[in-house]
């Protein structure tokens, strides 16, 4: 990679840092984003980094679906269920939900048909990835600990349902490093209608140092990728050469600074985080322009549907960040519980499933089905796990029209980089209340992640407060029965 | 496992020698095991998990449990296995078996009640060596007070061969110092006084000048706050204001400033409601207990038990870990769900924690108790004053025509058809919205209906209205003359409209009423009309977010609308109705965020005479008796209220603590009742039976860690001092002094600080003296000694002073202190430097508006939980769910972007630009005031160059902003 560099000036730098900035990504990436990002943030607490045996998958694409997908209308087929229509689900009224007693029996509101050559039932909410389901690999018995949104969230992405801890994105960058010298390394796509319930500590670091903590972009064209970016409002004058003269002083100043004071090395990291600044000047509005890419792709994610265009935006623009060697990426399908509108903000359906999972649903389908599609054309899908998953699932019993929180089961699914397709991981009862067959928690899914990543998830840890924390806390089995 | 036929055979043959003499087990079996077991059941190889070679374990066994129950032979695994024939299972495994003899005594041993007398190595073998760490033990006092810091860190250096680094010059020690006791830059005068004093005490001037400033303790509660993970919302899904938590941060920093014994300010924080319950100080205190994050969803809107129970333990869990890791650096937490993997403490300690806690809550509360009762008995008595005065004009201007009065006692309107029911009903599934449903059998009343305000509504036949809120259209039980279904209270300001002489109209959102005004004019004899009454809500306080409209229509009029009210809003209604009306029609509405919890009601709804006829004395009378009305409703709105704080706030029960096993609130075990932990052993580890009162539980908890034998709680602090001082402490895990955690590299030089704060009182500013005012602290960051980053390249020894990058914090006060726009107006509530949506789960957006308000100190700063604030964030600004003890320090692309870019850092530029531009003649003296502004020195030649060529071509702003964002602007020498 030779990009000019941005100020167009000759570098006066030379060492090693230079000769790392001309290889670029690669190695020289991962070496240099060792240099500028992590050498200086308290050391000695950390171990395990690095590979840790022949990784399946370089880069990770996760969709999360807040709110609670209801799995028995989508990936979990449930005749039984459909057969008790209308029946009791609760004959003692014993059981209380997170919101209200159970209601009888509903069956899925989508018809459920079989797919692919693997034959795996999947409803008719999802019309295009069923026709990708020798793709997906569906773990079906899925629980959380909490049935509460926040707590829920937390425990998804960290595997703790108390915030604070750092995020399955910011841990495999902190073991892996980044791929690119020019973008972040964990990246988050929130959804234009706002964050998820519990906020951006969903991507947070927590005790890990900050710049493992996911950056967000900004989904909305009209803004700069990333906050901060250039200067703003009526500073708007000082982008382009005005800035140079400024950036050339700094560094003359940095320069006669640090060389006095050879024994603190972060001086030298902190110009060289100047420069990298400078380049993301560069990259990320590179990354995130589409006008580049064909009308067939463009039809492909349905940019310019009102509804569905926004997440197909989110889901290309993933596609572009792994291309350009982001390590993780994370896609928010959905935003908080921010009132009552026409339609729920998220997945959580509390009084017309199918209302709002019928809106959601084809939002889903057709910017993870051109994810698929896009990833595989590409030849990306063999090196990219991507994963879908929720909080939690939902009730089978009713909620007038809606279903309730459910943290006994729920569907996750993954595919790409090291999965094998069509293959499917667990069960819930005849009414998909609950995980009865080989009960899994997120520990599974982020020890199988890991492990696809060349990450031992016993083995990546990080000292706080007296234990050497884990993602995977003290659980965690890889899940072999879903890997190629 | 044991066989029992072979054991029978196996002691009858050998039943003779049972006649024998005791077995001396130093000469028969302690030998045999030796000799036998111990060589795969010994210190080597530990086979099994068993040891055979001490007593302490043998009797604890192995993997398989017990091995010798004594005086049980038959039912002792270690005779079984010398004694069976099985493969797998016989002892020795390989090589010659025990004797017969042998056999014969250890089953003789067993049966005598397998009596092992203790020598030195079973002494040494039963001790935990665990007890022996370094943080439990005393705290030495033998070490003399006439040291200093320096004799401690000398001795260490020199025993390495390294030498010191000479005293940093004076620039750098007033910029190291104002920071570190101030955390902002020194101002350039006061740097040139300090430089030119010739008084040889000048820095000892200094210190003292620092310490006895109020900015002192504006920077020393930003450590203490990092560690009771302050801030001031909930936290979680629903990250909901606390806006009176900022006391307890003033708190904090009044403590600081006053040098409060430290003793006193941990026993306050714990119990101070308790120890001084008419102290508003120590009552505000315990906002420690309560600083951390909170689950509003898990603790009050879920119906489901569980999910409480929870979000209990979750809570429980928060507040013991705080207390301990932050006064005593003990991971208490990691015995959650098991015993503590690396120090000795058991599960059953850390749920005694949890006792010591079970009957507070985290809350607001009132701090004076007296304030407090004075305004409860004032609002009282205005309130009470004021029904009486409504009640007076109620019956001057006539009495008027009671609208609930239309339906018969206790009954409702049935929104679905239009019929009397005396039945509740609740939620509504099967309406038809804005449909006019006709009401026949009540005399006054036309029509019901349900709007969404979408679809055109219709009050009476032919009578569209327009400005009915949008809404979801749903709705909950009948339009009644009683309280609600559900409805949790019917006072009003005061008033109980469900009481004597009131009458109450329930309308829950969404649902319109129409009156039929001719068909009430004929009943009451009353021609032009006011409409009268107060609406409010009968919801929950807990719901007091959710928002409802109330509309009043006469024919297609709309005569008054109140929207998005709250839950703890009313509105007094007056509404002229002219003769010829022929409607009246009130419209509720659930302010756009669905209908949970609107249950809106009218108290006193009346129907007056519009002109009333009334005699002179009358008139007067009834104008005195409005005219006090409105003042006291002026004096009741005016009524302050008193004073409180987000802290513990103790509960009518304090349930019985269980442990949970594994954790799992759903599965629990033995009763606990308040304890510590044994492990420091300073004082009993019980506090007290479970009969102990809640507050007794905490004070006796208080006394228990400050009690000035705890070998950890005066260690933890001093090492928190020097590690805010050095960058990093004596010990270097500030919150961890377990077995898992540094050990101290000056271990005498601890101890001898720890005997410092107690002779000094437990007073914090004398310890800092101590250490700032040290040869060590005063030297110089730079490295002197070639070969000192090879022996110590973590510079434990202090062969020089560690540079250190400032923290968010210091960095954005050190920006406004240098731009001149820093506020130092001390204490209250917080700044919010963010734009406040009020929503399900509020938004916080924020922003760099211009006012001086948000140029305040960070300490001040309104901190959200779920939205931290960007720029600070990039800066390492912890997440206040985490306790932080240390700040981790990053170096990143995206910091510079924020420093150059975001758009408070360009303002401050600006602003910088302007006072430098005023405060200087020239150009070169505007470049030499900056840099003495911004870097406390003034430019050397080649920089005042190259800011002169800067400013020629892109001006002073080019300039100012280059700076703030230099390395030089960042980092501390």
């Amino acid at each position: 990679m030779n990009t000019p560099y941005p100020c167009q000036r000759q570098r006066r730098l030379v060492g090693r840092r230079d000769f790392l900035w001309e290889l670029g990504g690669g190695l020289g990436g991962v070496a240099l984003s060792a240099l500028l990002q992590e050498a200086h943030a308290d050391s000695g607490q950390g171990s395990g980094k690095g590979l840790h045996h022949a990784p399946k998958a370089k880069a990770v694409i996760q969709i999360f679906c807040p709110g609670g997908l209801s799995h028995v209308d989508t990936w979990d087929y449930k005749p039984e269920l459909s057969r008790r229509q209308g029946k009791p689900f609760d004959p003692d009224g014993k059981v209380q939900f997170f919101a209200s007693k159970p209601g009888n029996c509903q069956g899925s509101y989508w018809p459920f048909r079989q797919h692919g050559t693997c034959g795996r039932w999947i409803s008719d909410l999802f019309p295009k990835l069923a026709g990708r389901v020798d793709d997906m690999a569906f773990i079906h018995s899925m629980q959380s600990k909490s049935a509460l949104h926040g707590p829920a969230m937390f425990m998804a992405n960290s595997g703790f349902i108390l915030p604070g801890f750092p995020s399955m994105g910011a841990w495999v960058t902190y073991g892996l490093g980044s791929e690119t010298a020019d973008l972040p390394a964990f990246v988050v796509l929130p959804d234009p209608r706002g964050l998820p319930p519990g906020g951006v500590i969903n991507w947070g670091s927590g005790f890990l140092p900050a710049i493992h903590q996911g950056t967000t972009l900004n989904t909305d064209p009209a803004q700069p990728p990333i906050d901060d970016l250039f200067p703003e409002k009526d500073f708007a004058h000082l982008r382009g050469p005005a800035e140079l003269a400024g950036r050339d002083f700094l560094n003359t100043l940095n320069r006669a600074h640090a060389e006095t004071r050879a024994a603190n090395s972060e001086l030298e990291a902190r110009i060289g985080a100047y420069e990298l600044a400078a380049r993301l000047q560069l990259s990320a509005p590179e990354a995130t322009d589409l006008r580049g890419e064909s009308e067939a792709t463009r039809k492909l994610y349905q940019l310019e549907h009102e509804d569905i265009g926004p997440f197909g935006r989110q889901c290309l623009l993933a596609r572009r960040l792994v291309e350009r060697g982001v390590r993780f990426v994370q896609i928010y399908c959905g935003a908080e519980n921010t009132g009552a509108k026409k339609i729920r903000p998220n997945w959580d359906s509390h009084e017309d499933l199918v209302r709002d999972h019928g809106y959601w649903g084809a939002i889903l389908d057709s910017g993870a089905g051109a994810l698929l599609e896009d990833l595989k054309a590409r030849g990306l899908l063999d090196s990219t796990l991507v994963i879908c998953t929720s909080e939690f699932g939902r009730q089978p019993a009713a909620q007038g029209k809606g279903r309730d929180h459910n943290s006994g089961a729920f569907t996750a699914w993954l595919a790409g980089g090291g999965i094998r397709g069509g293959t499917a991981y667990g069960s819930t009862d005849d009414l998909g209340a609950k995980a009865v067959e080989k009960p899994a928690y997120c520990y599974d899914l982020h020890a199988t992640a890991l492990h696809l990543l060349g990450i031992d998830h016993e083995k990546l840890t990080f000292y706080n407060s007296g234990i050497r924390r884990r993602l995977t806390d003290v659980h965690g089995h890889v899940i072999q029965e879903l890997l190629a | 496992m044991p066989r029992p036929a072979t054991l029978a055979f196996s002691v009858l043959a050998f039943a003779p020698a049972l006649l024998g003499a005791t077995v001396d087990f130093d000469r028969e079996i302690r030998p045999l095991l030796r000799e036998k077991c111990v060589e795969c059941h010994g210190p080597k190889k530990n086979k099994g998990s068993l040891r055979l070679d001490a007593k302490v374990h043998l009797f604890k066994g192995g993997e398989s449990g017990p091995v010798v129950v004594a005086g049980l032979p038959a039912q002792s695994p270690l005779l079984e296995r010398v004694t069976t024939e099985e493969e797998d299972q016989k002892m020795p495994p390989k090589g010659e078996r025990l004797s017969a003899e042998q056999v014969q005594k250890i089953q003789q041993w067993i049966a005598e009640g397998a009596v092992w007398p203790e020598n030195d190595a079973d002494r040494a073998a039963a001790r935990d060596p665990r007890l022996d760490h370094w943080s439990v033990q005393p705290v030495q006092t033998e070490l003399g007070a006439a040291k200093s810091v320096d004799d401690f860190v000398e001795a260490k250096r020199i025993s390495a061969g390294l030498t010191a680094a000479p005293e940093a010059d004076r620039r750098t020690l007033i910029r190291r110092l104002s920071f570190d006791l101030h955390g902002l830059p020194p101002s350039p005068e006061q740097v040139e006084r300090f430089v030119q004093d010739p008084d040889p005490r000048a820095y000892e001037n200094l210190v003292d000048q620092l310490l006895a400033s109020p900015r002192y303790g504006e920077r020393w509660a930003r450590h203490w706050l990092d560690i009771a993970h302050y801030a001031d919302t909930h936290g979680f899904e629903r990250d909901q204001l606390r806006p009176n938590a900022w006391r307890y941060r003033d708190y904090v920093i009044a403590a600081f400033n006053a040098d409060k014994p430290y003793d006193q300010f941990v026993r306050e924080q714990i119990a101070g409601d308790v120890l001084a319950p008419g102290d508003p100080q120590s009552v505000t205190a315990t906002g420690f207990l309560a600083a951390g994050p909170w689950d509003f969803v898990g603790h009050v809107e879920t119906k489901s038990d569980v999910l409480k129970r929870a979000a209990r333990a979750g809570d429980l869990d928060d507040m013991v870990t705080q207390v301990m890791t932050s006064t005593m650096a003990v991971t208490m937490n990691c015995a959650r769900c098991h015993d503590h993997k690396l120090d000795p403490i058991t599960q059953q300690e850390y749920y005694g924690l949890w006792a010591v806690f079970s009957g507070v809550k985290r809350s607001d509360r009132n701090i004076d108790a007296a304030a407090e009762g004075l305004y409860n008995s004032e609002k009282a008595r205005l309130t009470k004053q004021l029904g009486v005065l409504r009640a007076e004009i109620a019956r001057l201007s006539g009495h008027g025509f009671e609208l609930a009065s239309l339906l018969p006692p206790d009954s409702g309107i049935d929104r679905r058809n239009g019929t009397v029911t005396k039945e509740k009903q609740g939620y509504y599934r099967d309406l038809r919205t804005n449909y006019l449903q006709k009401v026949d059998k009540v005399p006054g009343v036309l029509a019901v209906f349900v709007p969404d305000g979408k679809s055109p509504v219709f009050v009476a036949d032919k009578t569209p209205v327009k400005g009915v809120p949008e809404s979801s259209g749903h709705a909950w039980d009948t339009i009644a003359n009683r309280p609600l279904n559900a409805q949790r209270g019917t006072q009003l300001n005061g008033a109980d409209y469900a009481g004597k002489g009131h009458s109450l109209l329930g309308l829950h959102a969404n649902g319109g009423i129409t009156f039929d005004l001719p068909a009430i004019q004929e009943r009451s004899g009353l021609r032009a009309m006011r409409l009268t009454g107060v609406v409010g809500f009968g919801a929950a306080e807990a719901a007091a977010g959710t928002r409802a409209d109330f509309s009043v229509y006469v024919d297609a009029e709309l005569k008054f609308q109140r929207t998005r009210m709250r839950k703890d809003e009313t509105a007094v209604l007056d509404v002229q109705i002219p003769a010829e009306a022929k409607t009246l029609t009130l419209v509720a509405t659930d302010g756009g965020d669905g209908i949970g919890s609107d249950l809106l009601f009218l108290g006193d709804p009346k129907l007056q005479p519009a002109d009333p006829v009334l005699t002179g004395v009358d008139e007067v009378r009834l104008k005195a008796a409005r005219d006090e009305a409105r003042a006291t409703e002026a004096a009741l709105a005016q009524l302050a209220e008193p004073a409180r704080v987000y802290a513990a706030v103790p509960q009518a029960e304090t349930p019985v603590i269980r442990v949970n096993r594994r954790g799992n609130p759903e599965d629990t075990g033995v009763e606990v009742t308040p304890s510590a932990f044994a492990w420091a052993k300073h004082a009993p580890a019980a506090l007290g039976g479970n009969d102990l009162p809640e507050g007794q539980r905490r004070k006796v908890l208080a006394d228990w860690i400050v009690h000035p034998k705890n070998p950890l709680t005066r260690r933890v602090i001093v090492n928190r001092l020097w590690h805010h001082h050095f960058g990093q402490g004596i010990v270097t895990t500030p919150s961890d002094f377990g077995l898992g955690g540094d050990r101290p590299s000056h271990p005498e030089l601890l101890d001898w600080l720890a005997g410092e704060l107690l002779r000094n009182g437990w007073r914090l500013k004398p310890v800092h003296r101590l250490i700032v005012t040290s040869a060590a602290y005063r030297q110089s960051s730079q490295r002197m000694d070639p070969k000192a980053e090879n022996v110590d390249s973590g510079n434990r020894l202090l062969w020089r002073q560690n540079p250190r990058r400032l923290d968010a914090e210091s960095l954005r006060d050190a920006v406004l202190a240098t731009s001149g726009k820093l506020d130092l107006t001390p204490g209250g509530p917080g700044f919010k430097d963010f734009d406040y949506t009020e929503a399900y789960a509020p938004i916080y957006r924020y922003v760099a508006h211009e006012k001086p308000e948000l140029w305040r100190r960070s300490i001040y700063r309104f901190i959200v939980r779920t939205t931290p604030h960007r720029f600070m964030s990039a800066l390492d600004c912890p997440d206040p769910a985490n306790l932080t003890p240390a700040r981790i320090r990053t170096t990143t692309a995206i910091q510079a972007l924020a420093l150059s870019n975001n758009e408070f850092m360009l303002r401050q530029a600006r602003h910088l630009a302007t006072r430098v531009e005023n405060e200087s003649a020239a150009r070169s003296e505007a470049i030499r005031r900056a840099f003495a502004l911004a870097f406390q020195r003034p430019p050397t030649e080649p920089e005042q160059r190259a800011a002169e060529t800067l400013l020629s071509e892109q001006g002073l702003f080019a300039l100012c902003r280059a700076l703030l964002n230099a390395n030089e602007f960042c980092y501390l020498d």
